[in-house]
């Protein structure tokens, strides 16, 4: 009977995130896809990592770290663009959209740097 | 008259050039061989009485030069060259010698690599007894003592007081003692000395037998001895640091035609040998003092890396690499190989990072081969090769080991793959990303 009912609160509970979800606007969807992307492709390669091992290293450091970088910009960006927060309403998106464009160059940069 | 002193100085000069190859024919590194010897004698008769021992030596090429130890003329240096390459010391009563040798000429003699035999005897003087201190024996302080054994003396007509004693313990040492085993006892009628515990360079060569001890003969007994037993050393070697050797005997009849032509048989044993293991022992001793064996040289280290044979001047990490060293001991006469499998040779820096024992063709060529550690800077290759009896051997060869350059390490490794391939889609996703982000309106 709890059991069957916890299922139920939990059910409710997606539901009623799916449902705010939905409210999102689009854009906001879209970097949350690219995000997802962005943190899958680095737990396949620490999954990776964990079966052959390390030897690679700075390969593999600049594979994961090339994806959480991203990951982490595409949240900076996100911040910046979502109009119900407050606390960057003077700063234009497009700004915001050039900022992650540059930073995202200069990760990469590095990136390749450091694969070989 | 001035063109006549031109032609004698002239004449001088070329009547000696042909003393030129006999001067050259001295102690050098190629030919480590003593040849000319001062023989000091506190007596002419001794020449006569110990001629068997000098005889051997001048058949081997020394060139013996006796001299009395109280010779107000006696030197061993000239314009600071040594006239001498090696030094006997028969002269055990002598407080003084004459001239300007004394304790420390001797020690400064050993000390630029010289040889020299001393032979004390009862009542050696303090000189004597000096010098062997120095040499890290110190004989029985007792002027009057002498060795005595009950057990083991030399079996003779008369009861006598048991000093002139037999021993057959000798190092256990091929290159002091030559590879044929001494079979007769040796005679022995002198003083004993103990060794210095904190001298580790002078080794026992002949030593007393367990029940030996050393106390004057002629008196009661009254407190224990202050040697005794197998402690007593009868005839010590040194070999310094600088390769010199130096014979320490307590018994200068030890080297006597009346002991060396002896018969011998111990008290308690029926076997009588015709003649003592004196001369055997002597010889073979004094060819070991004055370089006729246990020398080594090692010469034309080379390494290389495998496959190839230029000495390169750098090495770099787990680098492959092969090295030889030719090892050859001097027989009396030539460089023979010498053969051991004991060589070890250290890849150094600060602590040894590899040590390897290195293989011989039996022609005195020894070679091994190793990977360099994983471990950059500079690196020694040494050899220090110190074995009983042998000169020491210590070589080191500087070499540098440098990692590897940026454009030396391995590329596009097939392990790493997946990780290029994250790297790659991550870029092209954020390409794609920023179309799709900039276009959906």
């Amino acid at each position: 009977m709890a059991r069957s009912s916890t299922a139920k609160d939990a059910q409710a509970l997606i539901q009623s995130l799916r449902s705010a979800y939905a409210a999102t606007p689009t854009n906001l969807k879209i970097i949350d896809l690219y995000i997802i992307f962005a943190v899958s492709t680095a737990l396949i390669q620490v999954v990776y990592m964990a079966l052959v091992g390390s030897f690679p290293f700075n390969s593999f450091l600049s594979g994961v770290l090339s994806c959480v970088g991203t990951a982490v910009l595409a949240v900076c960006l996100r911040i910046q663009v979502n109009k119900e927060n407050k606390e960057f309403k003077d700063l234009p998106p497009e700004r915001a959209f050039a900022d992650f464009v540059l930073c995202n160059l200069v990760l990469h940069l590095v990136i390749m740097n450091f694969l070989g | 008259m001035r063109n006549l002193k031109l032609f004698q100085l002239s004449l001088i000069f070329f009547s000696s050039i042909p003393l030129l190859p006999i001067l050259t024919l001295a102690f050098s590194a190629e030919n480590p061989t003593d040849r000319r010897i001062l023989v000091l004698l506190d007596d002419v008769s001794l020449k006569s009485s110990h001629s068997i021992f000098f005889s051997s030596l001048q058949s081997r090429g020394f060139d013996l030069d006796f001299k009395l130890a109280d010779d107000p003329k006696l030197t061993l240096q000239r314009y600071g060259q040594y006239l001498y390459d090696g030094l006997i010391l028969f002269a055990p009563t002598t407080e003084r010698f004459g001239g300007s040798l004394d304790l420390a000429a001797v020690l400064s003699f050993v000390d630029s690599g010289h040889d020299v035999i001393v032979a004390a005897d009862s009542n050696a003087s303090d000189l004597i007894r000096n010098i062997a201190a120095e040499c890290g024996a110190d004989f029985d302080e007792d002027p009057s003592a002498v060795v005595i054994d009950h057990t083991s003396y030399a079996v003779s007509d008369t009861e006598g007081d048991h000093t002139l004693i037999v021993s057959d313990e000798l190092i256990q040492s091929d290159v002091i003692l030559g590879k044929e085993k001494i079979e007769a006892p040796i005679l022995f009628k002198g003083i004993g000395h103990s060794l210095n515990p904190e001298n580790n360079l002078v080794l026992k060569v002949l030593s007393a037998s367990s029940t030996a001890y050393s106390a004057n003969p002629n008196s009661k007994l009254s407190t224990p001895p202050s040697l005794s037993g197998s402690a007593i050393s009868l005839v010590s070697v040194l070999q310094a640091r600088n390769n010199a050797r130096v014979l320490i005997s307590g018994s200068l009849e030890l080297f006597s035609n009346r002991l060396l032509r002896a018969g011998v048989q111990r008290a308690g044993h029926s076997k009588k040998f015709d003649k003592s293991g004196n001369e055997r022992f002597v010889v073979e001793v004094s060819k070991w003092v004055f370089h006729e064996r246990g020398h080594l040289k090692a010469v034309n280290v080379r390494h290389h890396k495998v496959g190839e044979s230029d000495e390169p001047a750098i090495y770099r990490i787990n680098d492959d690499l092969e090295y030889f060293v030719e090892i050859y001991e001097w027989s009396g006469t030539q460089w023979e190989p010498y053969v051991a499998n004991d060589v070890q040779v250290q890849f150094y820096m600060m602590s040894p990072y590899v040590l390897k024992t290195l293989s011989t063709n039996e022609k005195g060529l020894y070679h091994t081969s190793f990977k360099v550690p994983d471990v950059y800077g500079v690196f020694q290759f040494k050899i220090e090769y110190q074995r009983l009896g042998y000169t020491s051997l210590s070589l080191s060869k500087q070499i540098p080991v440098r990692p590897f350059r940026h454009n030396e390490y391995e590329r596009f490794i097939t392990t790493a793959f997946p990780y290029y391939g994250a790297s790659f889609s991550t870029m092209l996703g954020f390409f794609i990303f920023s179309i799709v982000y900039l276009y959906s309106k």
